[in-house]
This record gives C-alpha cells, sequence and structure tokens, in this order.
C-alpha cells in the first residue's frame, strides 16, 4: 500500500514539482496552498507525513505545527519542514514544536524522497503506538507505561498457571496440549479435567479478540467450565450453562468458540459438543478416514437460550482426536496469502499417526512455521492431540 | 473499501470490497453504524467481493444484527463466497443470519 504524503505550500509551482516527482516515487499525494486548508486535510486524510512550508501568508508553518501537534487525530503525523538556506533560527524552532526534520528550498528531489523515507521509516513504530497513547490517556507516563507492564507480566504469569503443566495420565489414552499465544496474554486455552478416574473432561476454546479483553473472558469461561463440569454429565449442557451466563453479562460482540468433551476410557468414548468451533477432527479405520466432528451449537454468549446437541464417538485403539483453534488452520502463508486450511491439517494428521500426542503438537507447529515462512504469529495457536493406545504403546 | 446504494424500495446496501480482517472491522462498524443512522429498518452487506472475514468482523456484525433486532430491524446478508459461508455455518450464525443470492429478494426481505 502507498504511503500518503500531504504538501503544503502557498507557492503553486513549488506543489506542482513536488506532486510530479512525488507520484513518480509511487507516493499518494494531496496538496493545500496554504496553513488552513492544510490542517483540514491534514484532518481529512491522516495522511501518512507532511511536508510544510515554514513561510506562508495568514497561518504560518509553526502555527499549522502548533496544531497539528495540538490535536490527537493529528499529533503523530510526521512533520518535514520546506526552508530556504538561510531560515536557521527558524529551522530550530520548527524542530522544537514538533517537526522532525526539514529540507532547504531548492530542494534536491532525490534528497527530498530520501529524507521522506527515513522519517517514514523512523516514525513507523510511534504510528503503531499512538493508538494506545490515545486508550489510556492520562496513564500515559513513564510510570504508567511501567505499571501497565507489570500488570500485565502478572496477568500472563496467571494465564500461564491456568493451563495445564503436563498431560493426564488416563489408561489406554495418550494425550498432549499445547498452545502459543501471539501477545503477552491469551484468548485461547484448554482444559483437562479428571471427573472420576475413568473419565476426563477435555476443553478447547478461543476467545474474540486478543489481549487483556480476551483474557479476561478467557478466565471467565475456565473458572465457570471447573465450577459446573462435574455437575453436569453432558457436555451439551456444560456449553448450555456458560453460553447462558456469558449472554447475560457480557456484550454480544464478546464471544468464544469452545469444544467441550468427555473422554471415557472404561468405554473407549469420546463424547464432545461443539459451540462454533472449528470442526474437530477424528483419523479412523486403521488411519485411513479422517472425519470432522460437527455436533453442537451456536457460538458462546450470543444467545440466551441457545441449544447444543453432542454425540458420542466411539474410540478403536489407533484412532485419534485432534482439536484445535482457527490460529492453526488460519495460518497464512506469506507470499501468496494463503490459508493452512483443515485439509493439510487432515493430511498432516494422517502421515503422522505413528507418533505420540506430544511429538504431533511440535509436528503440527514446525507445519505451521514452515508453511507461513515466517515466525510471526498474528494469532494464538492452541492444540489437544488425543490418542486411544489402548495399551499398544 | 466500502460503496453503498439504495435499493428501489429505500433499503441501503453495502458493498465490500476486499477482506474484513483486523482493522478493517472497525472501519466496518463505522460503515453500519452511519448507514443505520441515516436510513431505516435495515441494512443489506453485500459481500460478493469478501474473500475473507475474522472473528472481530463477526462481532461486529453480531453486535449491528442484535441492535437492529432491538429495534425492528434487520441486517441481512447478500451472496457471500463459500469461505465465508463456511464460517457462518461453522459457527452456527447461519441460524441466525438470512442470506441471500440475488438483490431483488435480499431487499424484499424487508417487506415495505
Amino acid at each position: 500500500m502507498s504511503e500518503t504524503i500531504l504538501a503544503v505550500d502557498d507557492d503553486i509551482d513549488i506543489l506542482e514539482l513536488i506532486q510530479m516527482s512525488l507520484d513518480a516515487e509511487g507516493f499518494d499525494v494531496i496538496t493545500a496552498n496554504d496553513g488552513m486548508s492544510g490542517l483540514e486535510k491534514a484532518r481529512a486524510h491522516s495522511p501518512d507525513l507532511i511536508l510544510l512550508d515554514l513561510m506562508m501568508p495568514v497561518m504560518d508553518g509553526f502555527e499549522v505545527i502548533g496544531k497539528l501537534k495540538a490535536d490527537e487525530q493529528t499529533r503523530a503525523i510526521p512533520v518535514i519542514m520546506l526552508t530556504a538556506r538561510a531560515q536557521t533560527h527558524e529551522r530550530v524552532q520548527g524542530l522544537h514544536a514538533g517537526a522532525d526534520d526539514y529540507v532547504t528550498k531548492p530542494f534536491d528531489l532525490d534528497e527530498l524522497t530520501a529524507r521522506i523515507e527515513a522519517v517514514l521509516g523512523r516514525t513507523l513504530p510511534t504510528k503503531y503506538i499512538n493508538p494506545l497513547i490515545s486508550t489510556m490517556g492520562d496513564w500515559f507516563t513513564e510510570e504508567g507505561v511501567e505499571q501497565l507492564a507489570s500488570h500485565l507480566e502478572a496477568a500472563a504469569m496467571i494465564q500461564q498457571n491456568l493451563i495445564p503443566k503436563k498431560a493426564p495420565n488416563l489408561p489406554g489414552f495418550d494425550i498432549a496440549g499445547f498452545l502459543r499465544s501471539s501477545m503477552t496474554v491469551s484468548g485461547d486455552f484448554y482444559d483437562f479435567i479428571p471427573l472420576d478416574n475413568n473419565r476426563l473432561g477435555i476443553a478447547i476454546a478461543d476467545v474474540r479478540g486478543k489481549g487483556i479483553p480476551a483474557a479476561l473472558l478467557m478466565v471467565m469461561i475456565r473458572t465457570t467450565l471447573r465450577l459446573i463440569c462435574r455437575e453436569e454429565t453432558s457436555p451439551a449442557a456444560v456449553l448450555k450453562r456458560i453460553n447462558d451466563l456469558l449472554a447475560i453479562d457480557t456484550d454480544p460482540d464478546l464471544f468464544a468458540t469452545m469444544v467441550y468433551a468427555i473422554l471415557d476410557s472404561a468405554a473407549n468414548t469420546f463424547t464432545y459438543s461443539s459451540a462454533g468451533h472449528c470442526y474437530p477432527l477424528h483419523l479412523k479405520n486403521g488411519g485411513t478416514e479422517v472425519d470432522e466432528l460437527k455436533e453442537g451449537g451456536m457460538l458462546l454468549g450470543i444467545f440466551e437460550h441457545a441449544a447444543f446437541e453432542l454425540e458420542t464417538i466411539p474410540l478403536a485403539p489407533g484412532d485419534e482426536i485432534l482439536l484445535y483453534t482457527d490460529g492453526v488452520t488460519e495460518t497464512e502463508r506469506q507470499v501468496d496469502e494463503t490459508f493452512y486450511g483443515e485439509e493439510r491439517l487432515a493430511a498432516l494428521l494422517q502421515s503422522n499417526s505413528d507418533q505420540p500426542a506430544e511429538t504431533f503438537c511440535q509436528t503440527i507447529e514446525t507445519a505451521l512455521f514452515d508453511f507461513s515462512g515466517t515466525d510471526h504469529r498474528d494469532d494464538d495457536v492452541t492444540i489437544v492431540v488425543i490418542k486411544a493406545t489402548n495399551g499398544k504403546e | 473499501m466500502f460503496e453503498t446504494s439504495i435499493s428501489h424500495n429505500n433499503v441501503p446496501v453495502l458493498r465490500i470490497d476486499g477482506k474484513i480482517i483486523g482493522g478493517a472491522a472497525n472501519a466496518l462498524k463505522r460503515e453500519m453504524d452511519k448507514q443505520i443512522e441515516q436510513g431505516k429498518g435495515g441494512l443489506v452487506l453485500d459481500m460478493a467481493k469478501v474473500p475473507l472475514l475474522d472473528s472481530s468482523a463477526l462481532g461486529i456484525i453480531i453486535a449491528t444484527l442484535q441492535f437492529l433486532k432491538k429495534m425492528n430491524a434487520k441486517l441481512v446478508l447478500l451472496n457471500p463466497q463459500h469461505t465465508v459461508l463456511d464460517v457462518l455455518q461453522v459457527t452456527r450464525l447461519n441460524t441466525i443470519l438470512e442470506v441471500y443470492s440475488d438483490e431483488e429478494s435480499a431487499t424484499s426481505a424487508f417487506g415495505s
């Protein structure tokens, strides 16, 4: 995407020259020939950078900088001053007022482009930090940021402690979980809850959004789950109770997807219900077939009286269940913006059926890394693998 | 990314062009709010040119749907691509969102 440059100068010839040359460099150029309309265009178009002549009639460049920096909306836009060679004093004054750099007239076009590139590169972080600053308002002091950072770290610690540290021991099954968060705190979680000697509750969930709001909702869901999972015998009933609670207490655009299942090692069954979550995969018939498990109901937290269905799957030795969040299937390949997708995941499951559950979690993570071509993650990645070994390890 | 036209029976049709992921969801919210403020009875979202949407976009659409319901108004989708339909199916949002494949039926869903 090309960057937008606003050029403000009362000299029409200079504006035209700037427009022509920056156009040729691939920038989008907007022009204004006095300070007032420059300000208006800065507010209307939120350009990525402003080239500003200092000496203009009526409203001069200093006044424009002052007004730009006083307005939250335009404060972060970098400004390069256009000054005459003799105006050393004005240059300094401009830099003090908040300009980022200056170019002296008559200027060399290559120099102008180089300055623009440099300033755009330098201010990129500001572009991302600025929305944070406006959210934080008065908190944006050094102490405020420090305090917030330490709270965030503490929150991340609490959250990490909520994720099971090791896979539970259930006779006849090999189980593993994996979570890789894209930010300090996460909206994903998985949980293993022993219900009795034979039965294990297994949950995986993805809360909409990221960061602290998502993490708070995640904790709320996990707490509710832990409180009610022993009272209810059916996964569908568990989801229904969590849903009803969230639907009353949260905004309609706050929601989560979740699968809750009970793995029964005496009956060798997997009974699950899904609330709008990506379909779990079931590897069966000696590894020759992969089924999508689609039973369930609506996303959690939207409708107060949503209904959930459940299904019981018999597990034969060699069968596998793969639960995951959309961070897995929506991992994007950088070169062509293609998603990893369910088909690749199913193929990976089939071709690695000999791996222990924990190894297979790593295999998926490596495959996603290789596929995307980057270590950067836009979304949390969470995986739970359940293998029916039934004695054969 | 957005373009709005008014159908012959006075329903605003918001045409979206491009993926609705990340910050685009907020832009969509602003645009829908604007149309709702001006329009009456609801909104048609033309999704024909939307290859993809993420959970933020879903959140915005759900919130708007719920808001309009309270006002006795509607939000309907027009021509979503199969990738978007898949998302609606997995999340079961297809059970609460009306989906149409031509503009005539989408706008006449509003009655008069």
